[in-house]
């Protein structure tokens, strides 16, 4: 089965195809100027003509869903609804925190992907590894915090602690400005902006495809964790 | 004569909308989801919450519009899209699930300006207009003056310099804590007011060009209202509401019709939502009957804003085979 995996959660647009758990195509563009609106249909055509595949053969569309940039989610997500509906394909929306910490899961320890949000506030979720049943549990659910809030809660871990994701590189210039990098049990991963990863949520798609955990087209949205600004007290 | 179904997707402002129409004419469905409750409590449009709202009603919205006008998605021809102007986050929704449809259908996309849309909707239900015309359109986003020589041919005559006059209506009665959006509810007070009761300035009356500017208007209610309340003096909201009104109908009627007489033009088109406004229709319809002009305008339901207007005039763009390609961009003003 062939899967379409799209990633319009950072300034990278990442669209990759994956036909039975096996790589065809992951295509990351990053064009100045230009929103993702402009260049992820042209971007899935070019992939297209690139594989020789056609729309109608694809299984179906799993979409990151956040959370992250609203405007960029938003243009993946309406742009993943037209294309399923009009294919008649499952859709299945990924959230970015679980899809960033399963591409981590190898390392010996707790798991905080980290995804910029407004102001000095990072989205994040504490993962870890359960040695019984070999998969990924979380922690600590999704959430919305200063840096030094976090990272209180990160000295209290015994074990050692992993940060990555589009939230570290931020996190690692302020810490170098505050002399306490390298200090205790955590350690930053940077990927030098390219955080981008659709391969990864079109593995997980289909996973749910396959298990029939597929979403539903009309009531999927974006993963915001937080409510609008006018919204809040 | 082969049927030409156009899907049409108006994302722009606080309506998600989708609409079918057949032949540029015909109004299979025209699926209109407002956020009009939701907005209202802020006194004004949340950019944010629009945005939030579109993504959750795009879909359940095309397919109501589908099921209604009992067609299926490939007998669609086209699909055409507001891309502007509006506001990003909005428009955003449409135009990117519009730009996937037609994509994975194979159809050709048609971005549809928005004020562009406004005109199209006086052709819908068969109206029948004649080329040329000028085109006012008046909502609380815009008002314009556009020349159309012929259908597909703007040229862009007069604006406003800063408020729209529908922006002045909201922007009075927020103030007034009447409700959103202001042009209906002012409309309704404005019934039982005198119009001359209170004299605001017309604004740009006497310049030499058909630009127009509010912002000066609404000042000088502000500052009225702020004067009385200092005198501790009670106001008739209904005289207030009715002088406003009046105060934009004349400038409004003055500067369509004296364009209309300097281009030599007899045809007067109205769009956008204040052209729902039944005082402005008459007015401009008396004075335009003086002078020798006929006036047009949508029903009241295809003032505001509404796909099947963006389905027409992707239409007619579609007859002309002006399509856009799949990197098109919203723009915001």
């Amino acid at each position: 089965m062939k899967i379409l995996g799209i990633d319009t959660a950072t300034e990278i647009l990442n669209l990759a195809i994956i036909n039975d758990g096996k790589l065809v195509v992951d295509y990351k563009v990053q064009k100045e100027g230009k929103t993702h609106s402009a260049i992820i249909l042209p971007t899935l055509n070019c992939i297209l003509n690139l594989t020789g595949i056609e729309l109608k053969n694809l299984g179906g569309i799993a979409v990151s869903i956040g959370p992250g940039s609203f405007t960029g989610l938003r243009i993946g997500l309406a742009t993943a609804k037209g294309l399923a509906f009009s294919l008649s394909l499952p859709i299945v929306g990924i959230n970015s925190l679980d899809c960033y910490a399963l591409t981590r899961r190898v390392l010996p320890g707790i798991l905080c992907p980290m995804i910029k949000a407004r102001g000095e506030e990072y989205y994040f979720a504490f993962y870890g590894n359960n040695k019984n049943s070999g998969n990924l549990d979380i922690l600590r659910t999704y959430q919305c915090q200063k840096w030094m809030k976090i990272k209180e809660e990160l000295l209290k871990f015994k074990e050692t602690v992993y940060v990555f994701g589009p939230g570290v590189d931020d996190i690692i210039k302020n810490e170098k400005n505050s002399h306490s990098c390298g200090v205790d049990n955590i350690y930053f991963i940077s990927e030098e902006k390219n955080y981008a990863n659709a391969l990864t949520i079109a593995l997980m798609g289909e996973k749910k495809v396959l298990e029939n955990q597929s979403d539903d087209i009309s009531n999927l949205i974006p993963f915001y964790i937080n409510k609008s600004a006018a919204e809040r007290p | 004569m082969k049927e030409t179904i156009i899907l049409g997707i108006e994302t722009s402002c606080d309506e998600t909308s989708v609409a079918l129409v057949k032949n540029g004419k015909q109004i299979l469905s025209n699926i209109i989801a407002s956020q009009m409750d939701i907005h209202q409590q802020y006194g004004g449009i949340v950019p944010e919450i629009a945005s939030r709202k579109h993504m959750e009603f795009i879909l359940i919205t095309c397919q109501e519009a589908l099921q209604k006008a009992e067609v299926t998605l490939k007998d669609i021809d086209g699909v055409a899209v507001c891309y502007g102007p509006g506001l990003k986050g909005s428009l955003l929704v449409g135009l990117s699930f519009g730009k996937a449809v037609a994509f994975a259908l194979d159809k050709p996309l048609i971005g549809i300006n928005h004020i562009e849309g406004h005109i199209y909707a006086n052709f819908l239900n068969n109206q029948k207009i004649q080329t040329p015309f000028i085109s006012l359109i008046i909502s609380g986003g815009h008002t314009s003056l556009i020349l159309v020589k012929e259908i597909g041919q703007y040229q862009l005559i007069g604006k406003t310099r800063d408020d729209a006059a529908g922006e002045i209506l909201d922007k009075v009665a927020k103030h007034l804590g009447l409700g959103y959006p202001g042009g209906p509810i002012i409309e309704e007070l404005a019934k039982t007011g005198k119009g001359d009761a209170i004299h605001f300035p017309r604004p740009l009356l006497n310049s030499n060009d058909f630009d127009f500017s509010f912002s000066g208007l609404k000042t000088a209610v502000l500052y009225f209202l702020g004067e009385k309340k200092e005198r501790d003096e009670l106001i008739n909201i209904n005289d207030l509401c009715a002088s406003l009104q009046q105060a934009i109908i004349d400038t409004i009627k003055h500067k369509t019709l004296s364009c209309a007489i300097k281009y030599n033009i007899s045809n007067i088109v109205l769009g956008g939502g204040v052209a729902a406004n039944a005082s402005l229709r008459r007015a401009l319809r008396e004075a335009a009957r003086k002078v020798g002009i006929s006036i047009y305008y949508p029903p009241k339901e295809l003032c505001t804003d509404n796909a099947a207007m963006i389905a027409c005039a992707g239409y007619y763009k579609f007859k002309r085979g002006i399509t856009d390609s799949f990197d098109l961009e919203v723009f915001t003003e």
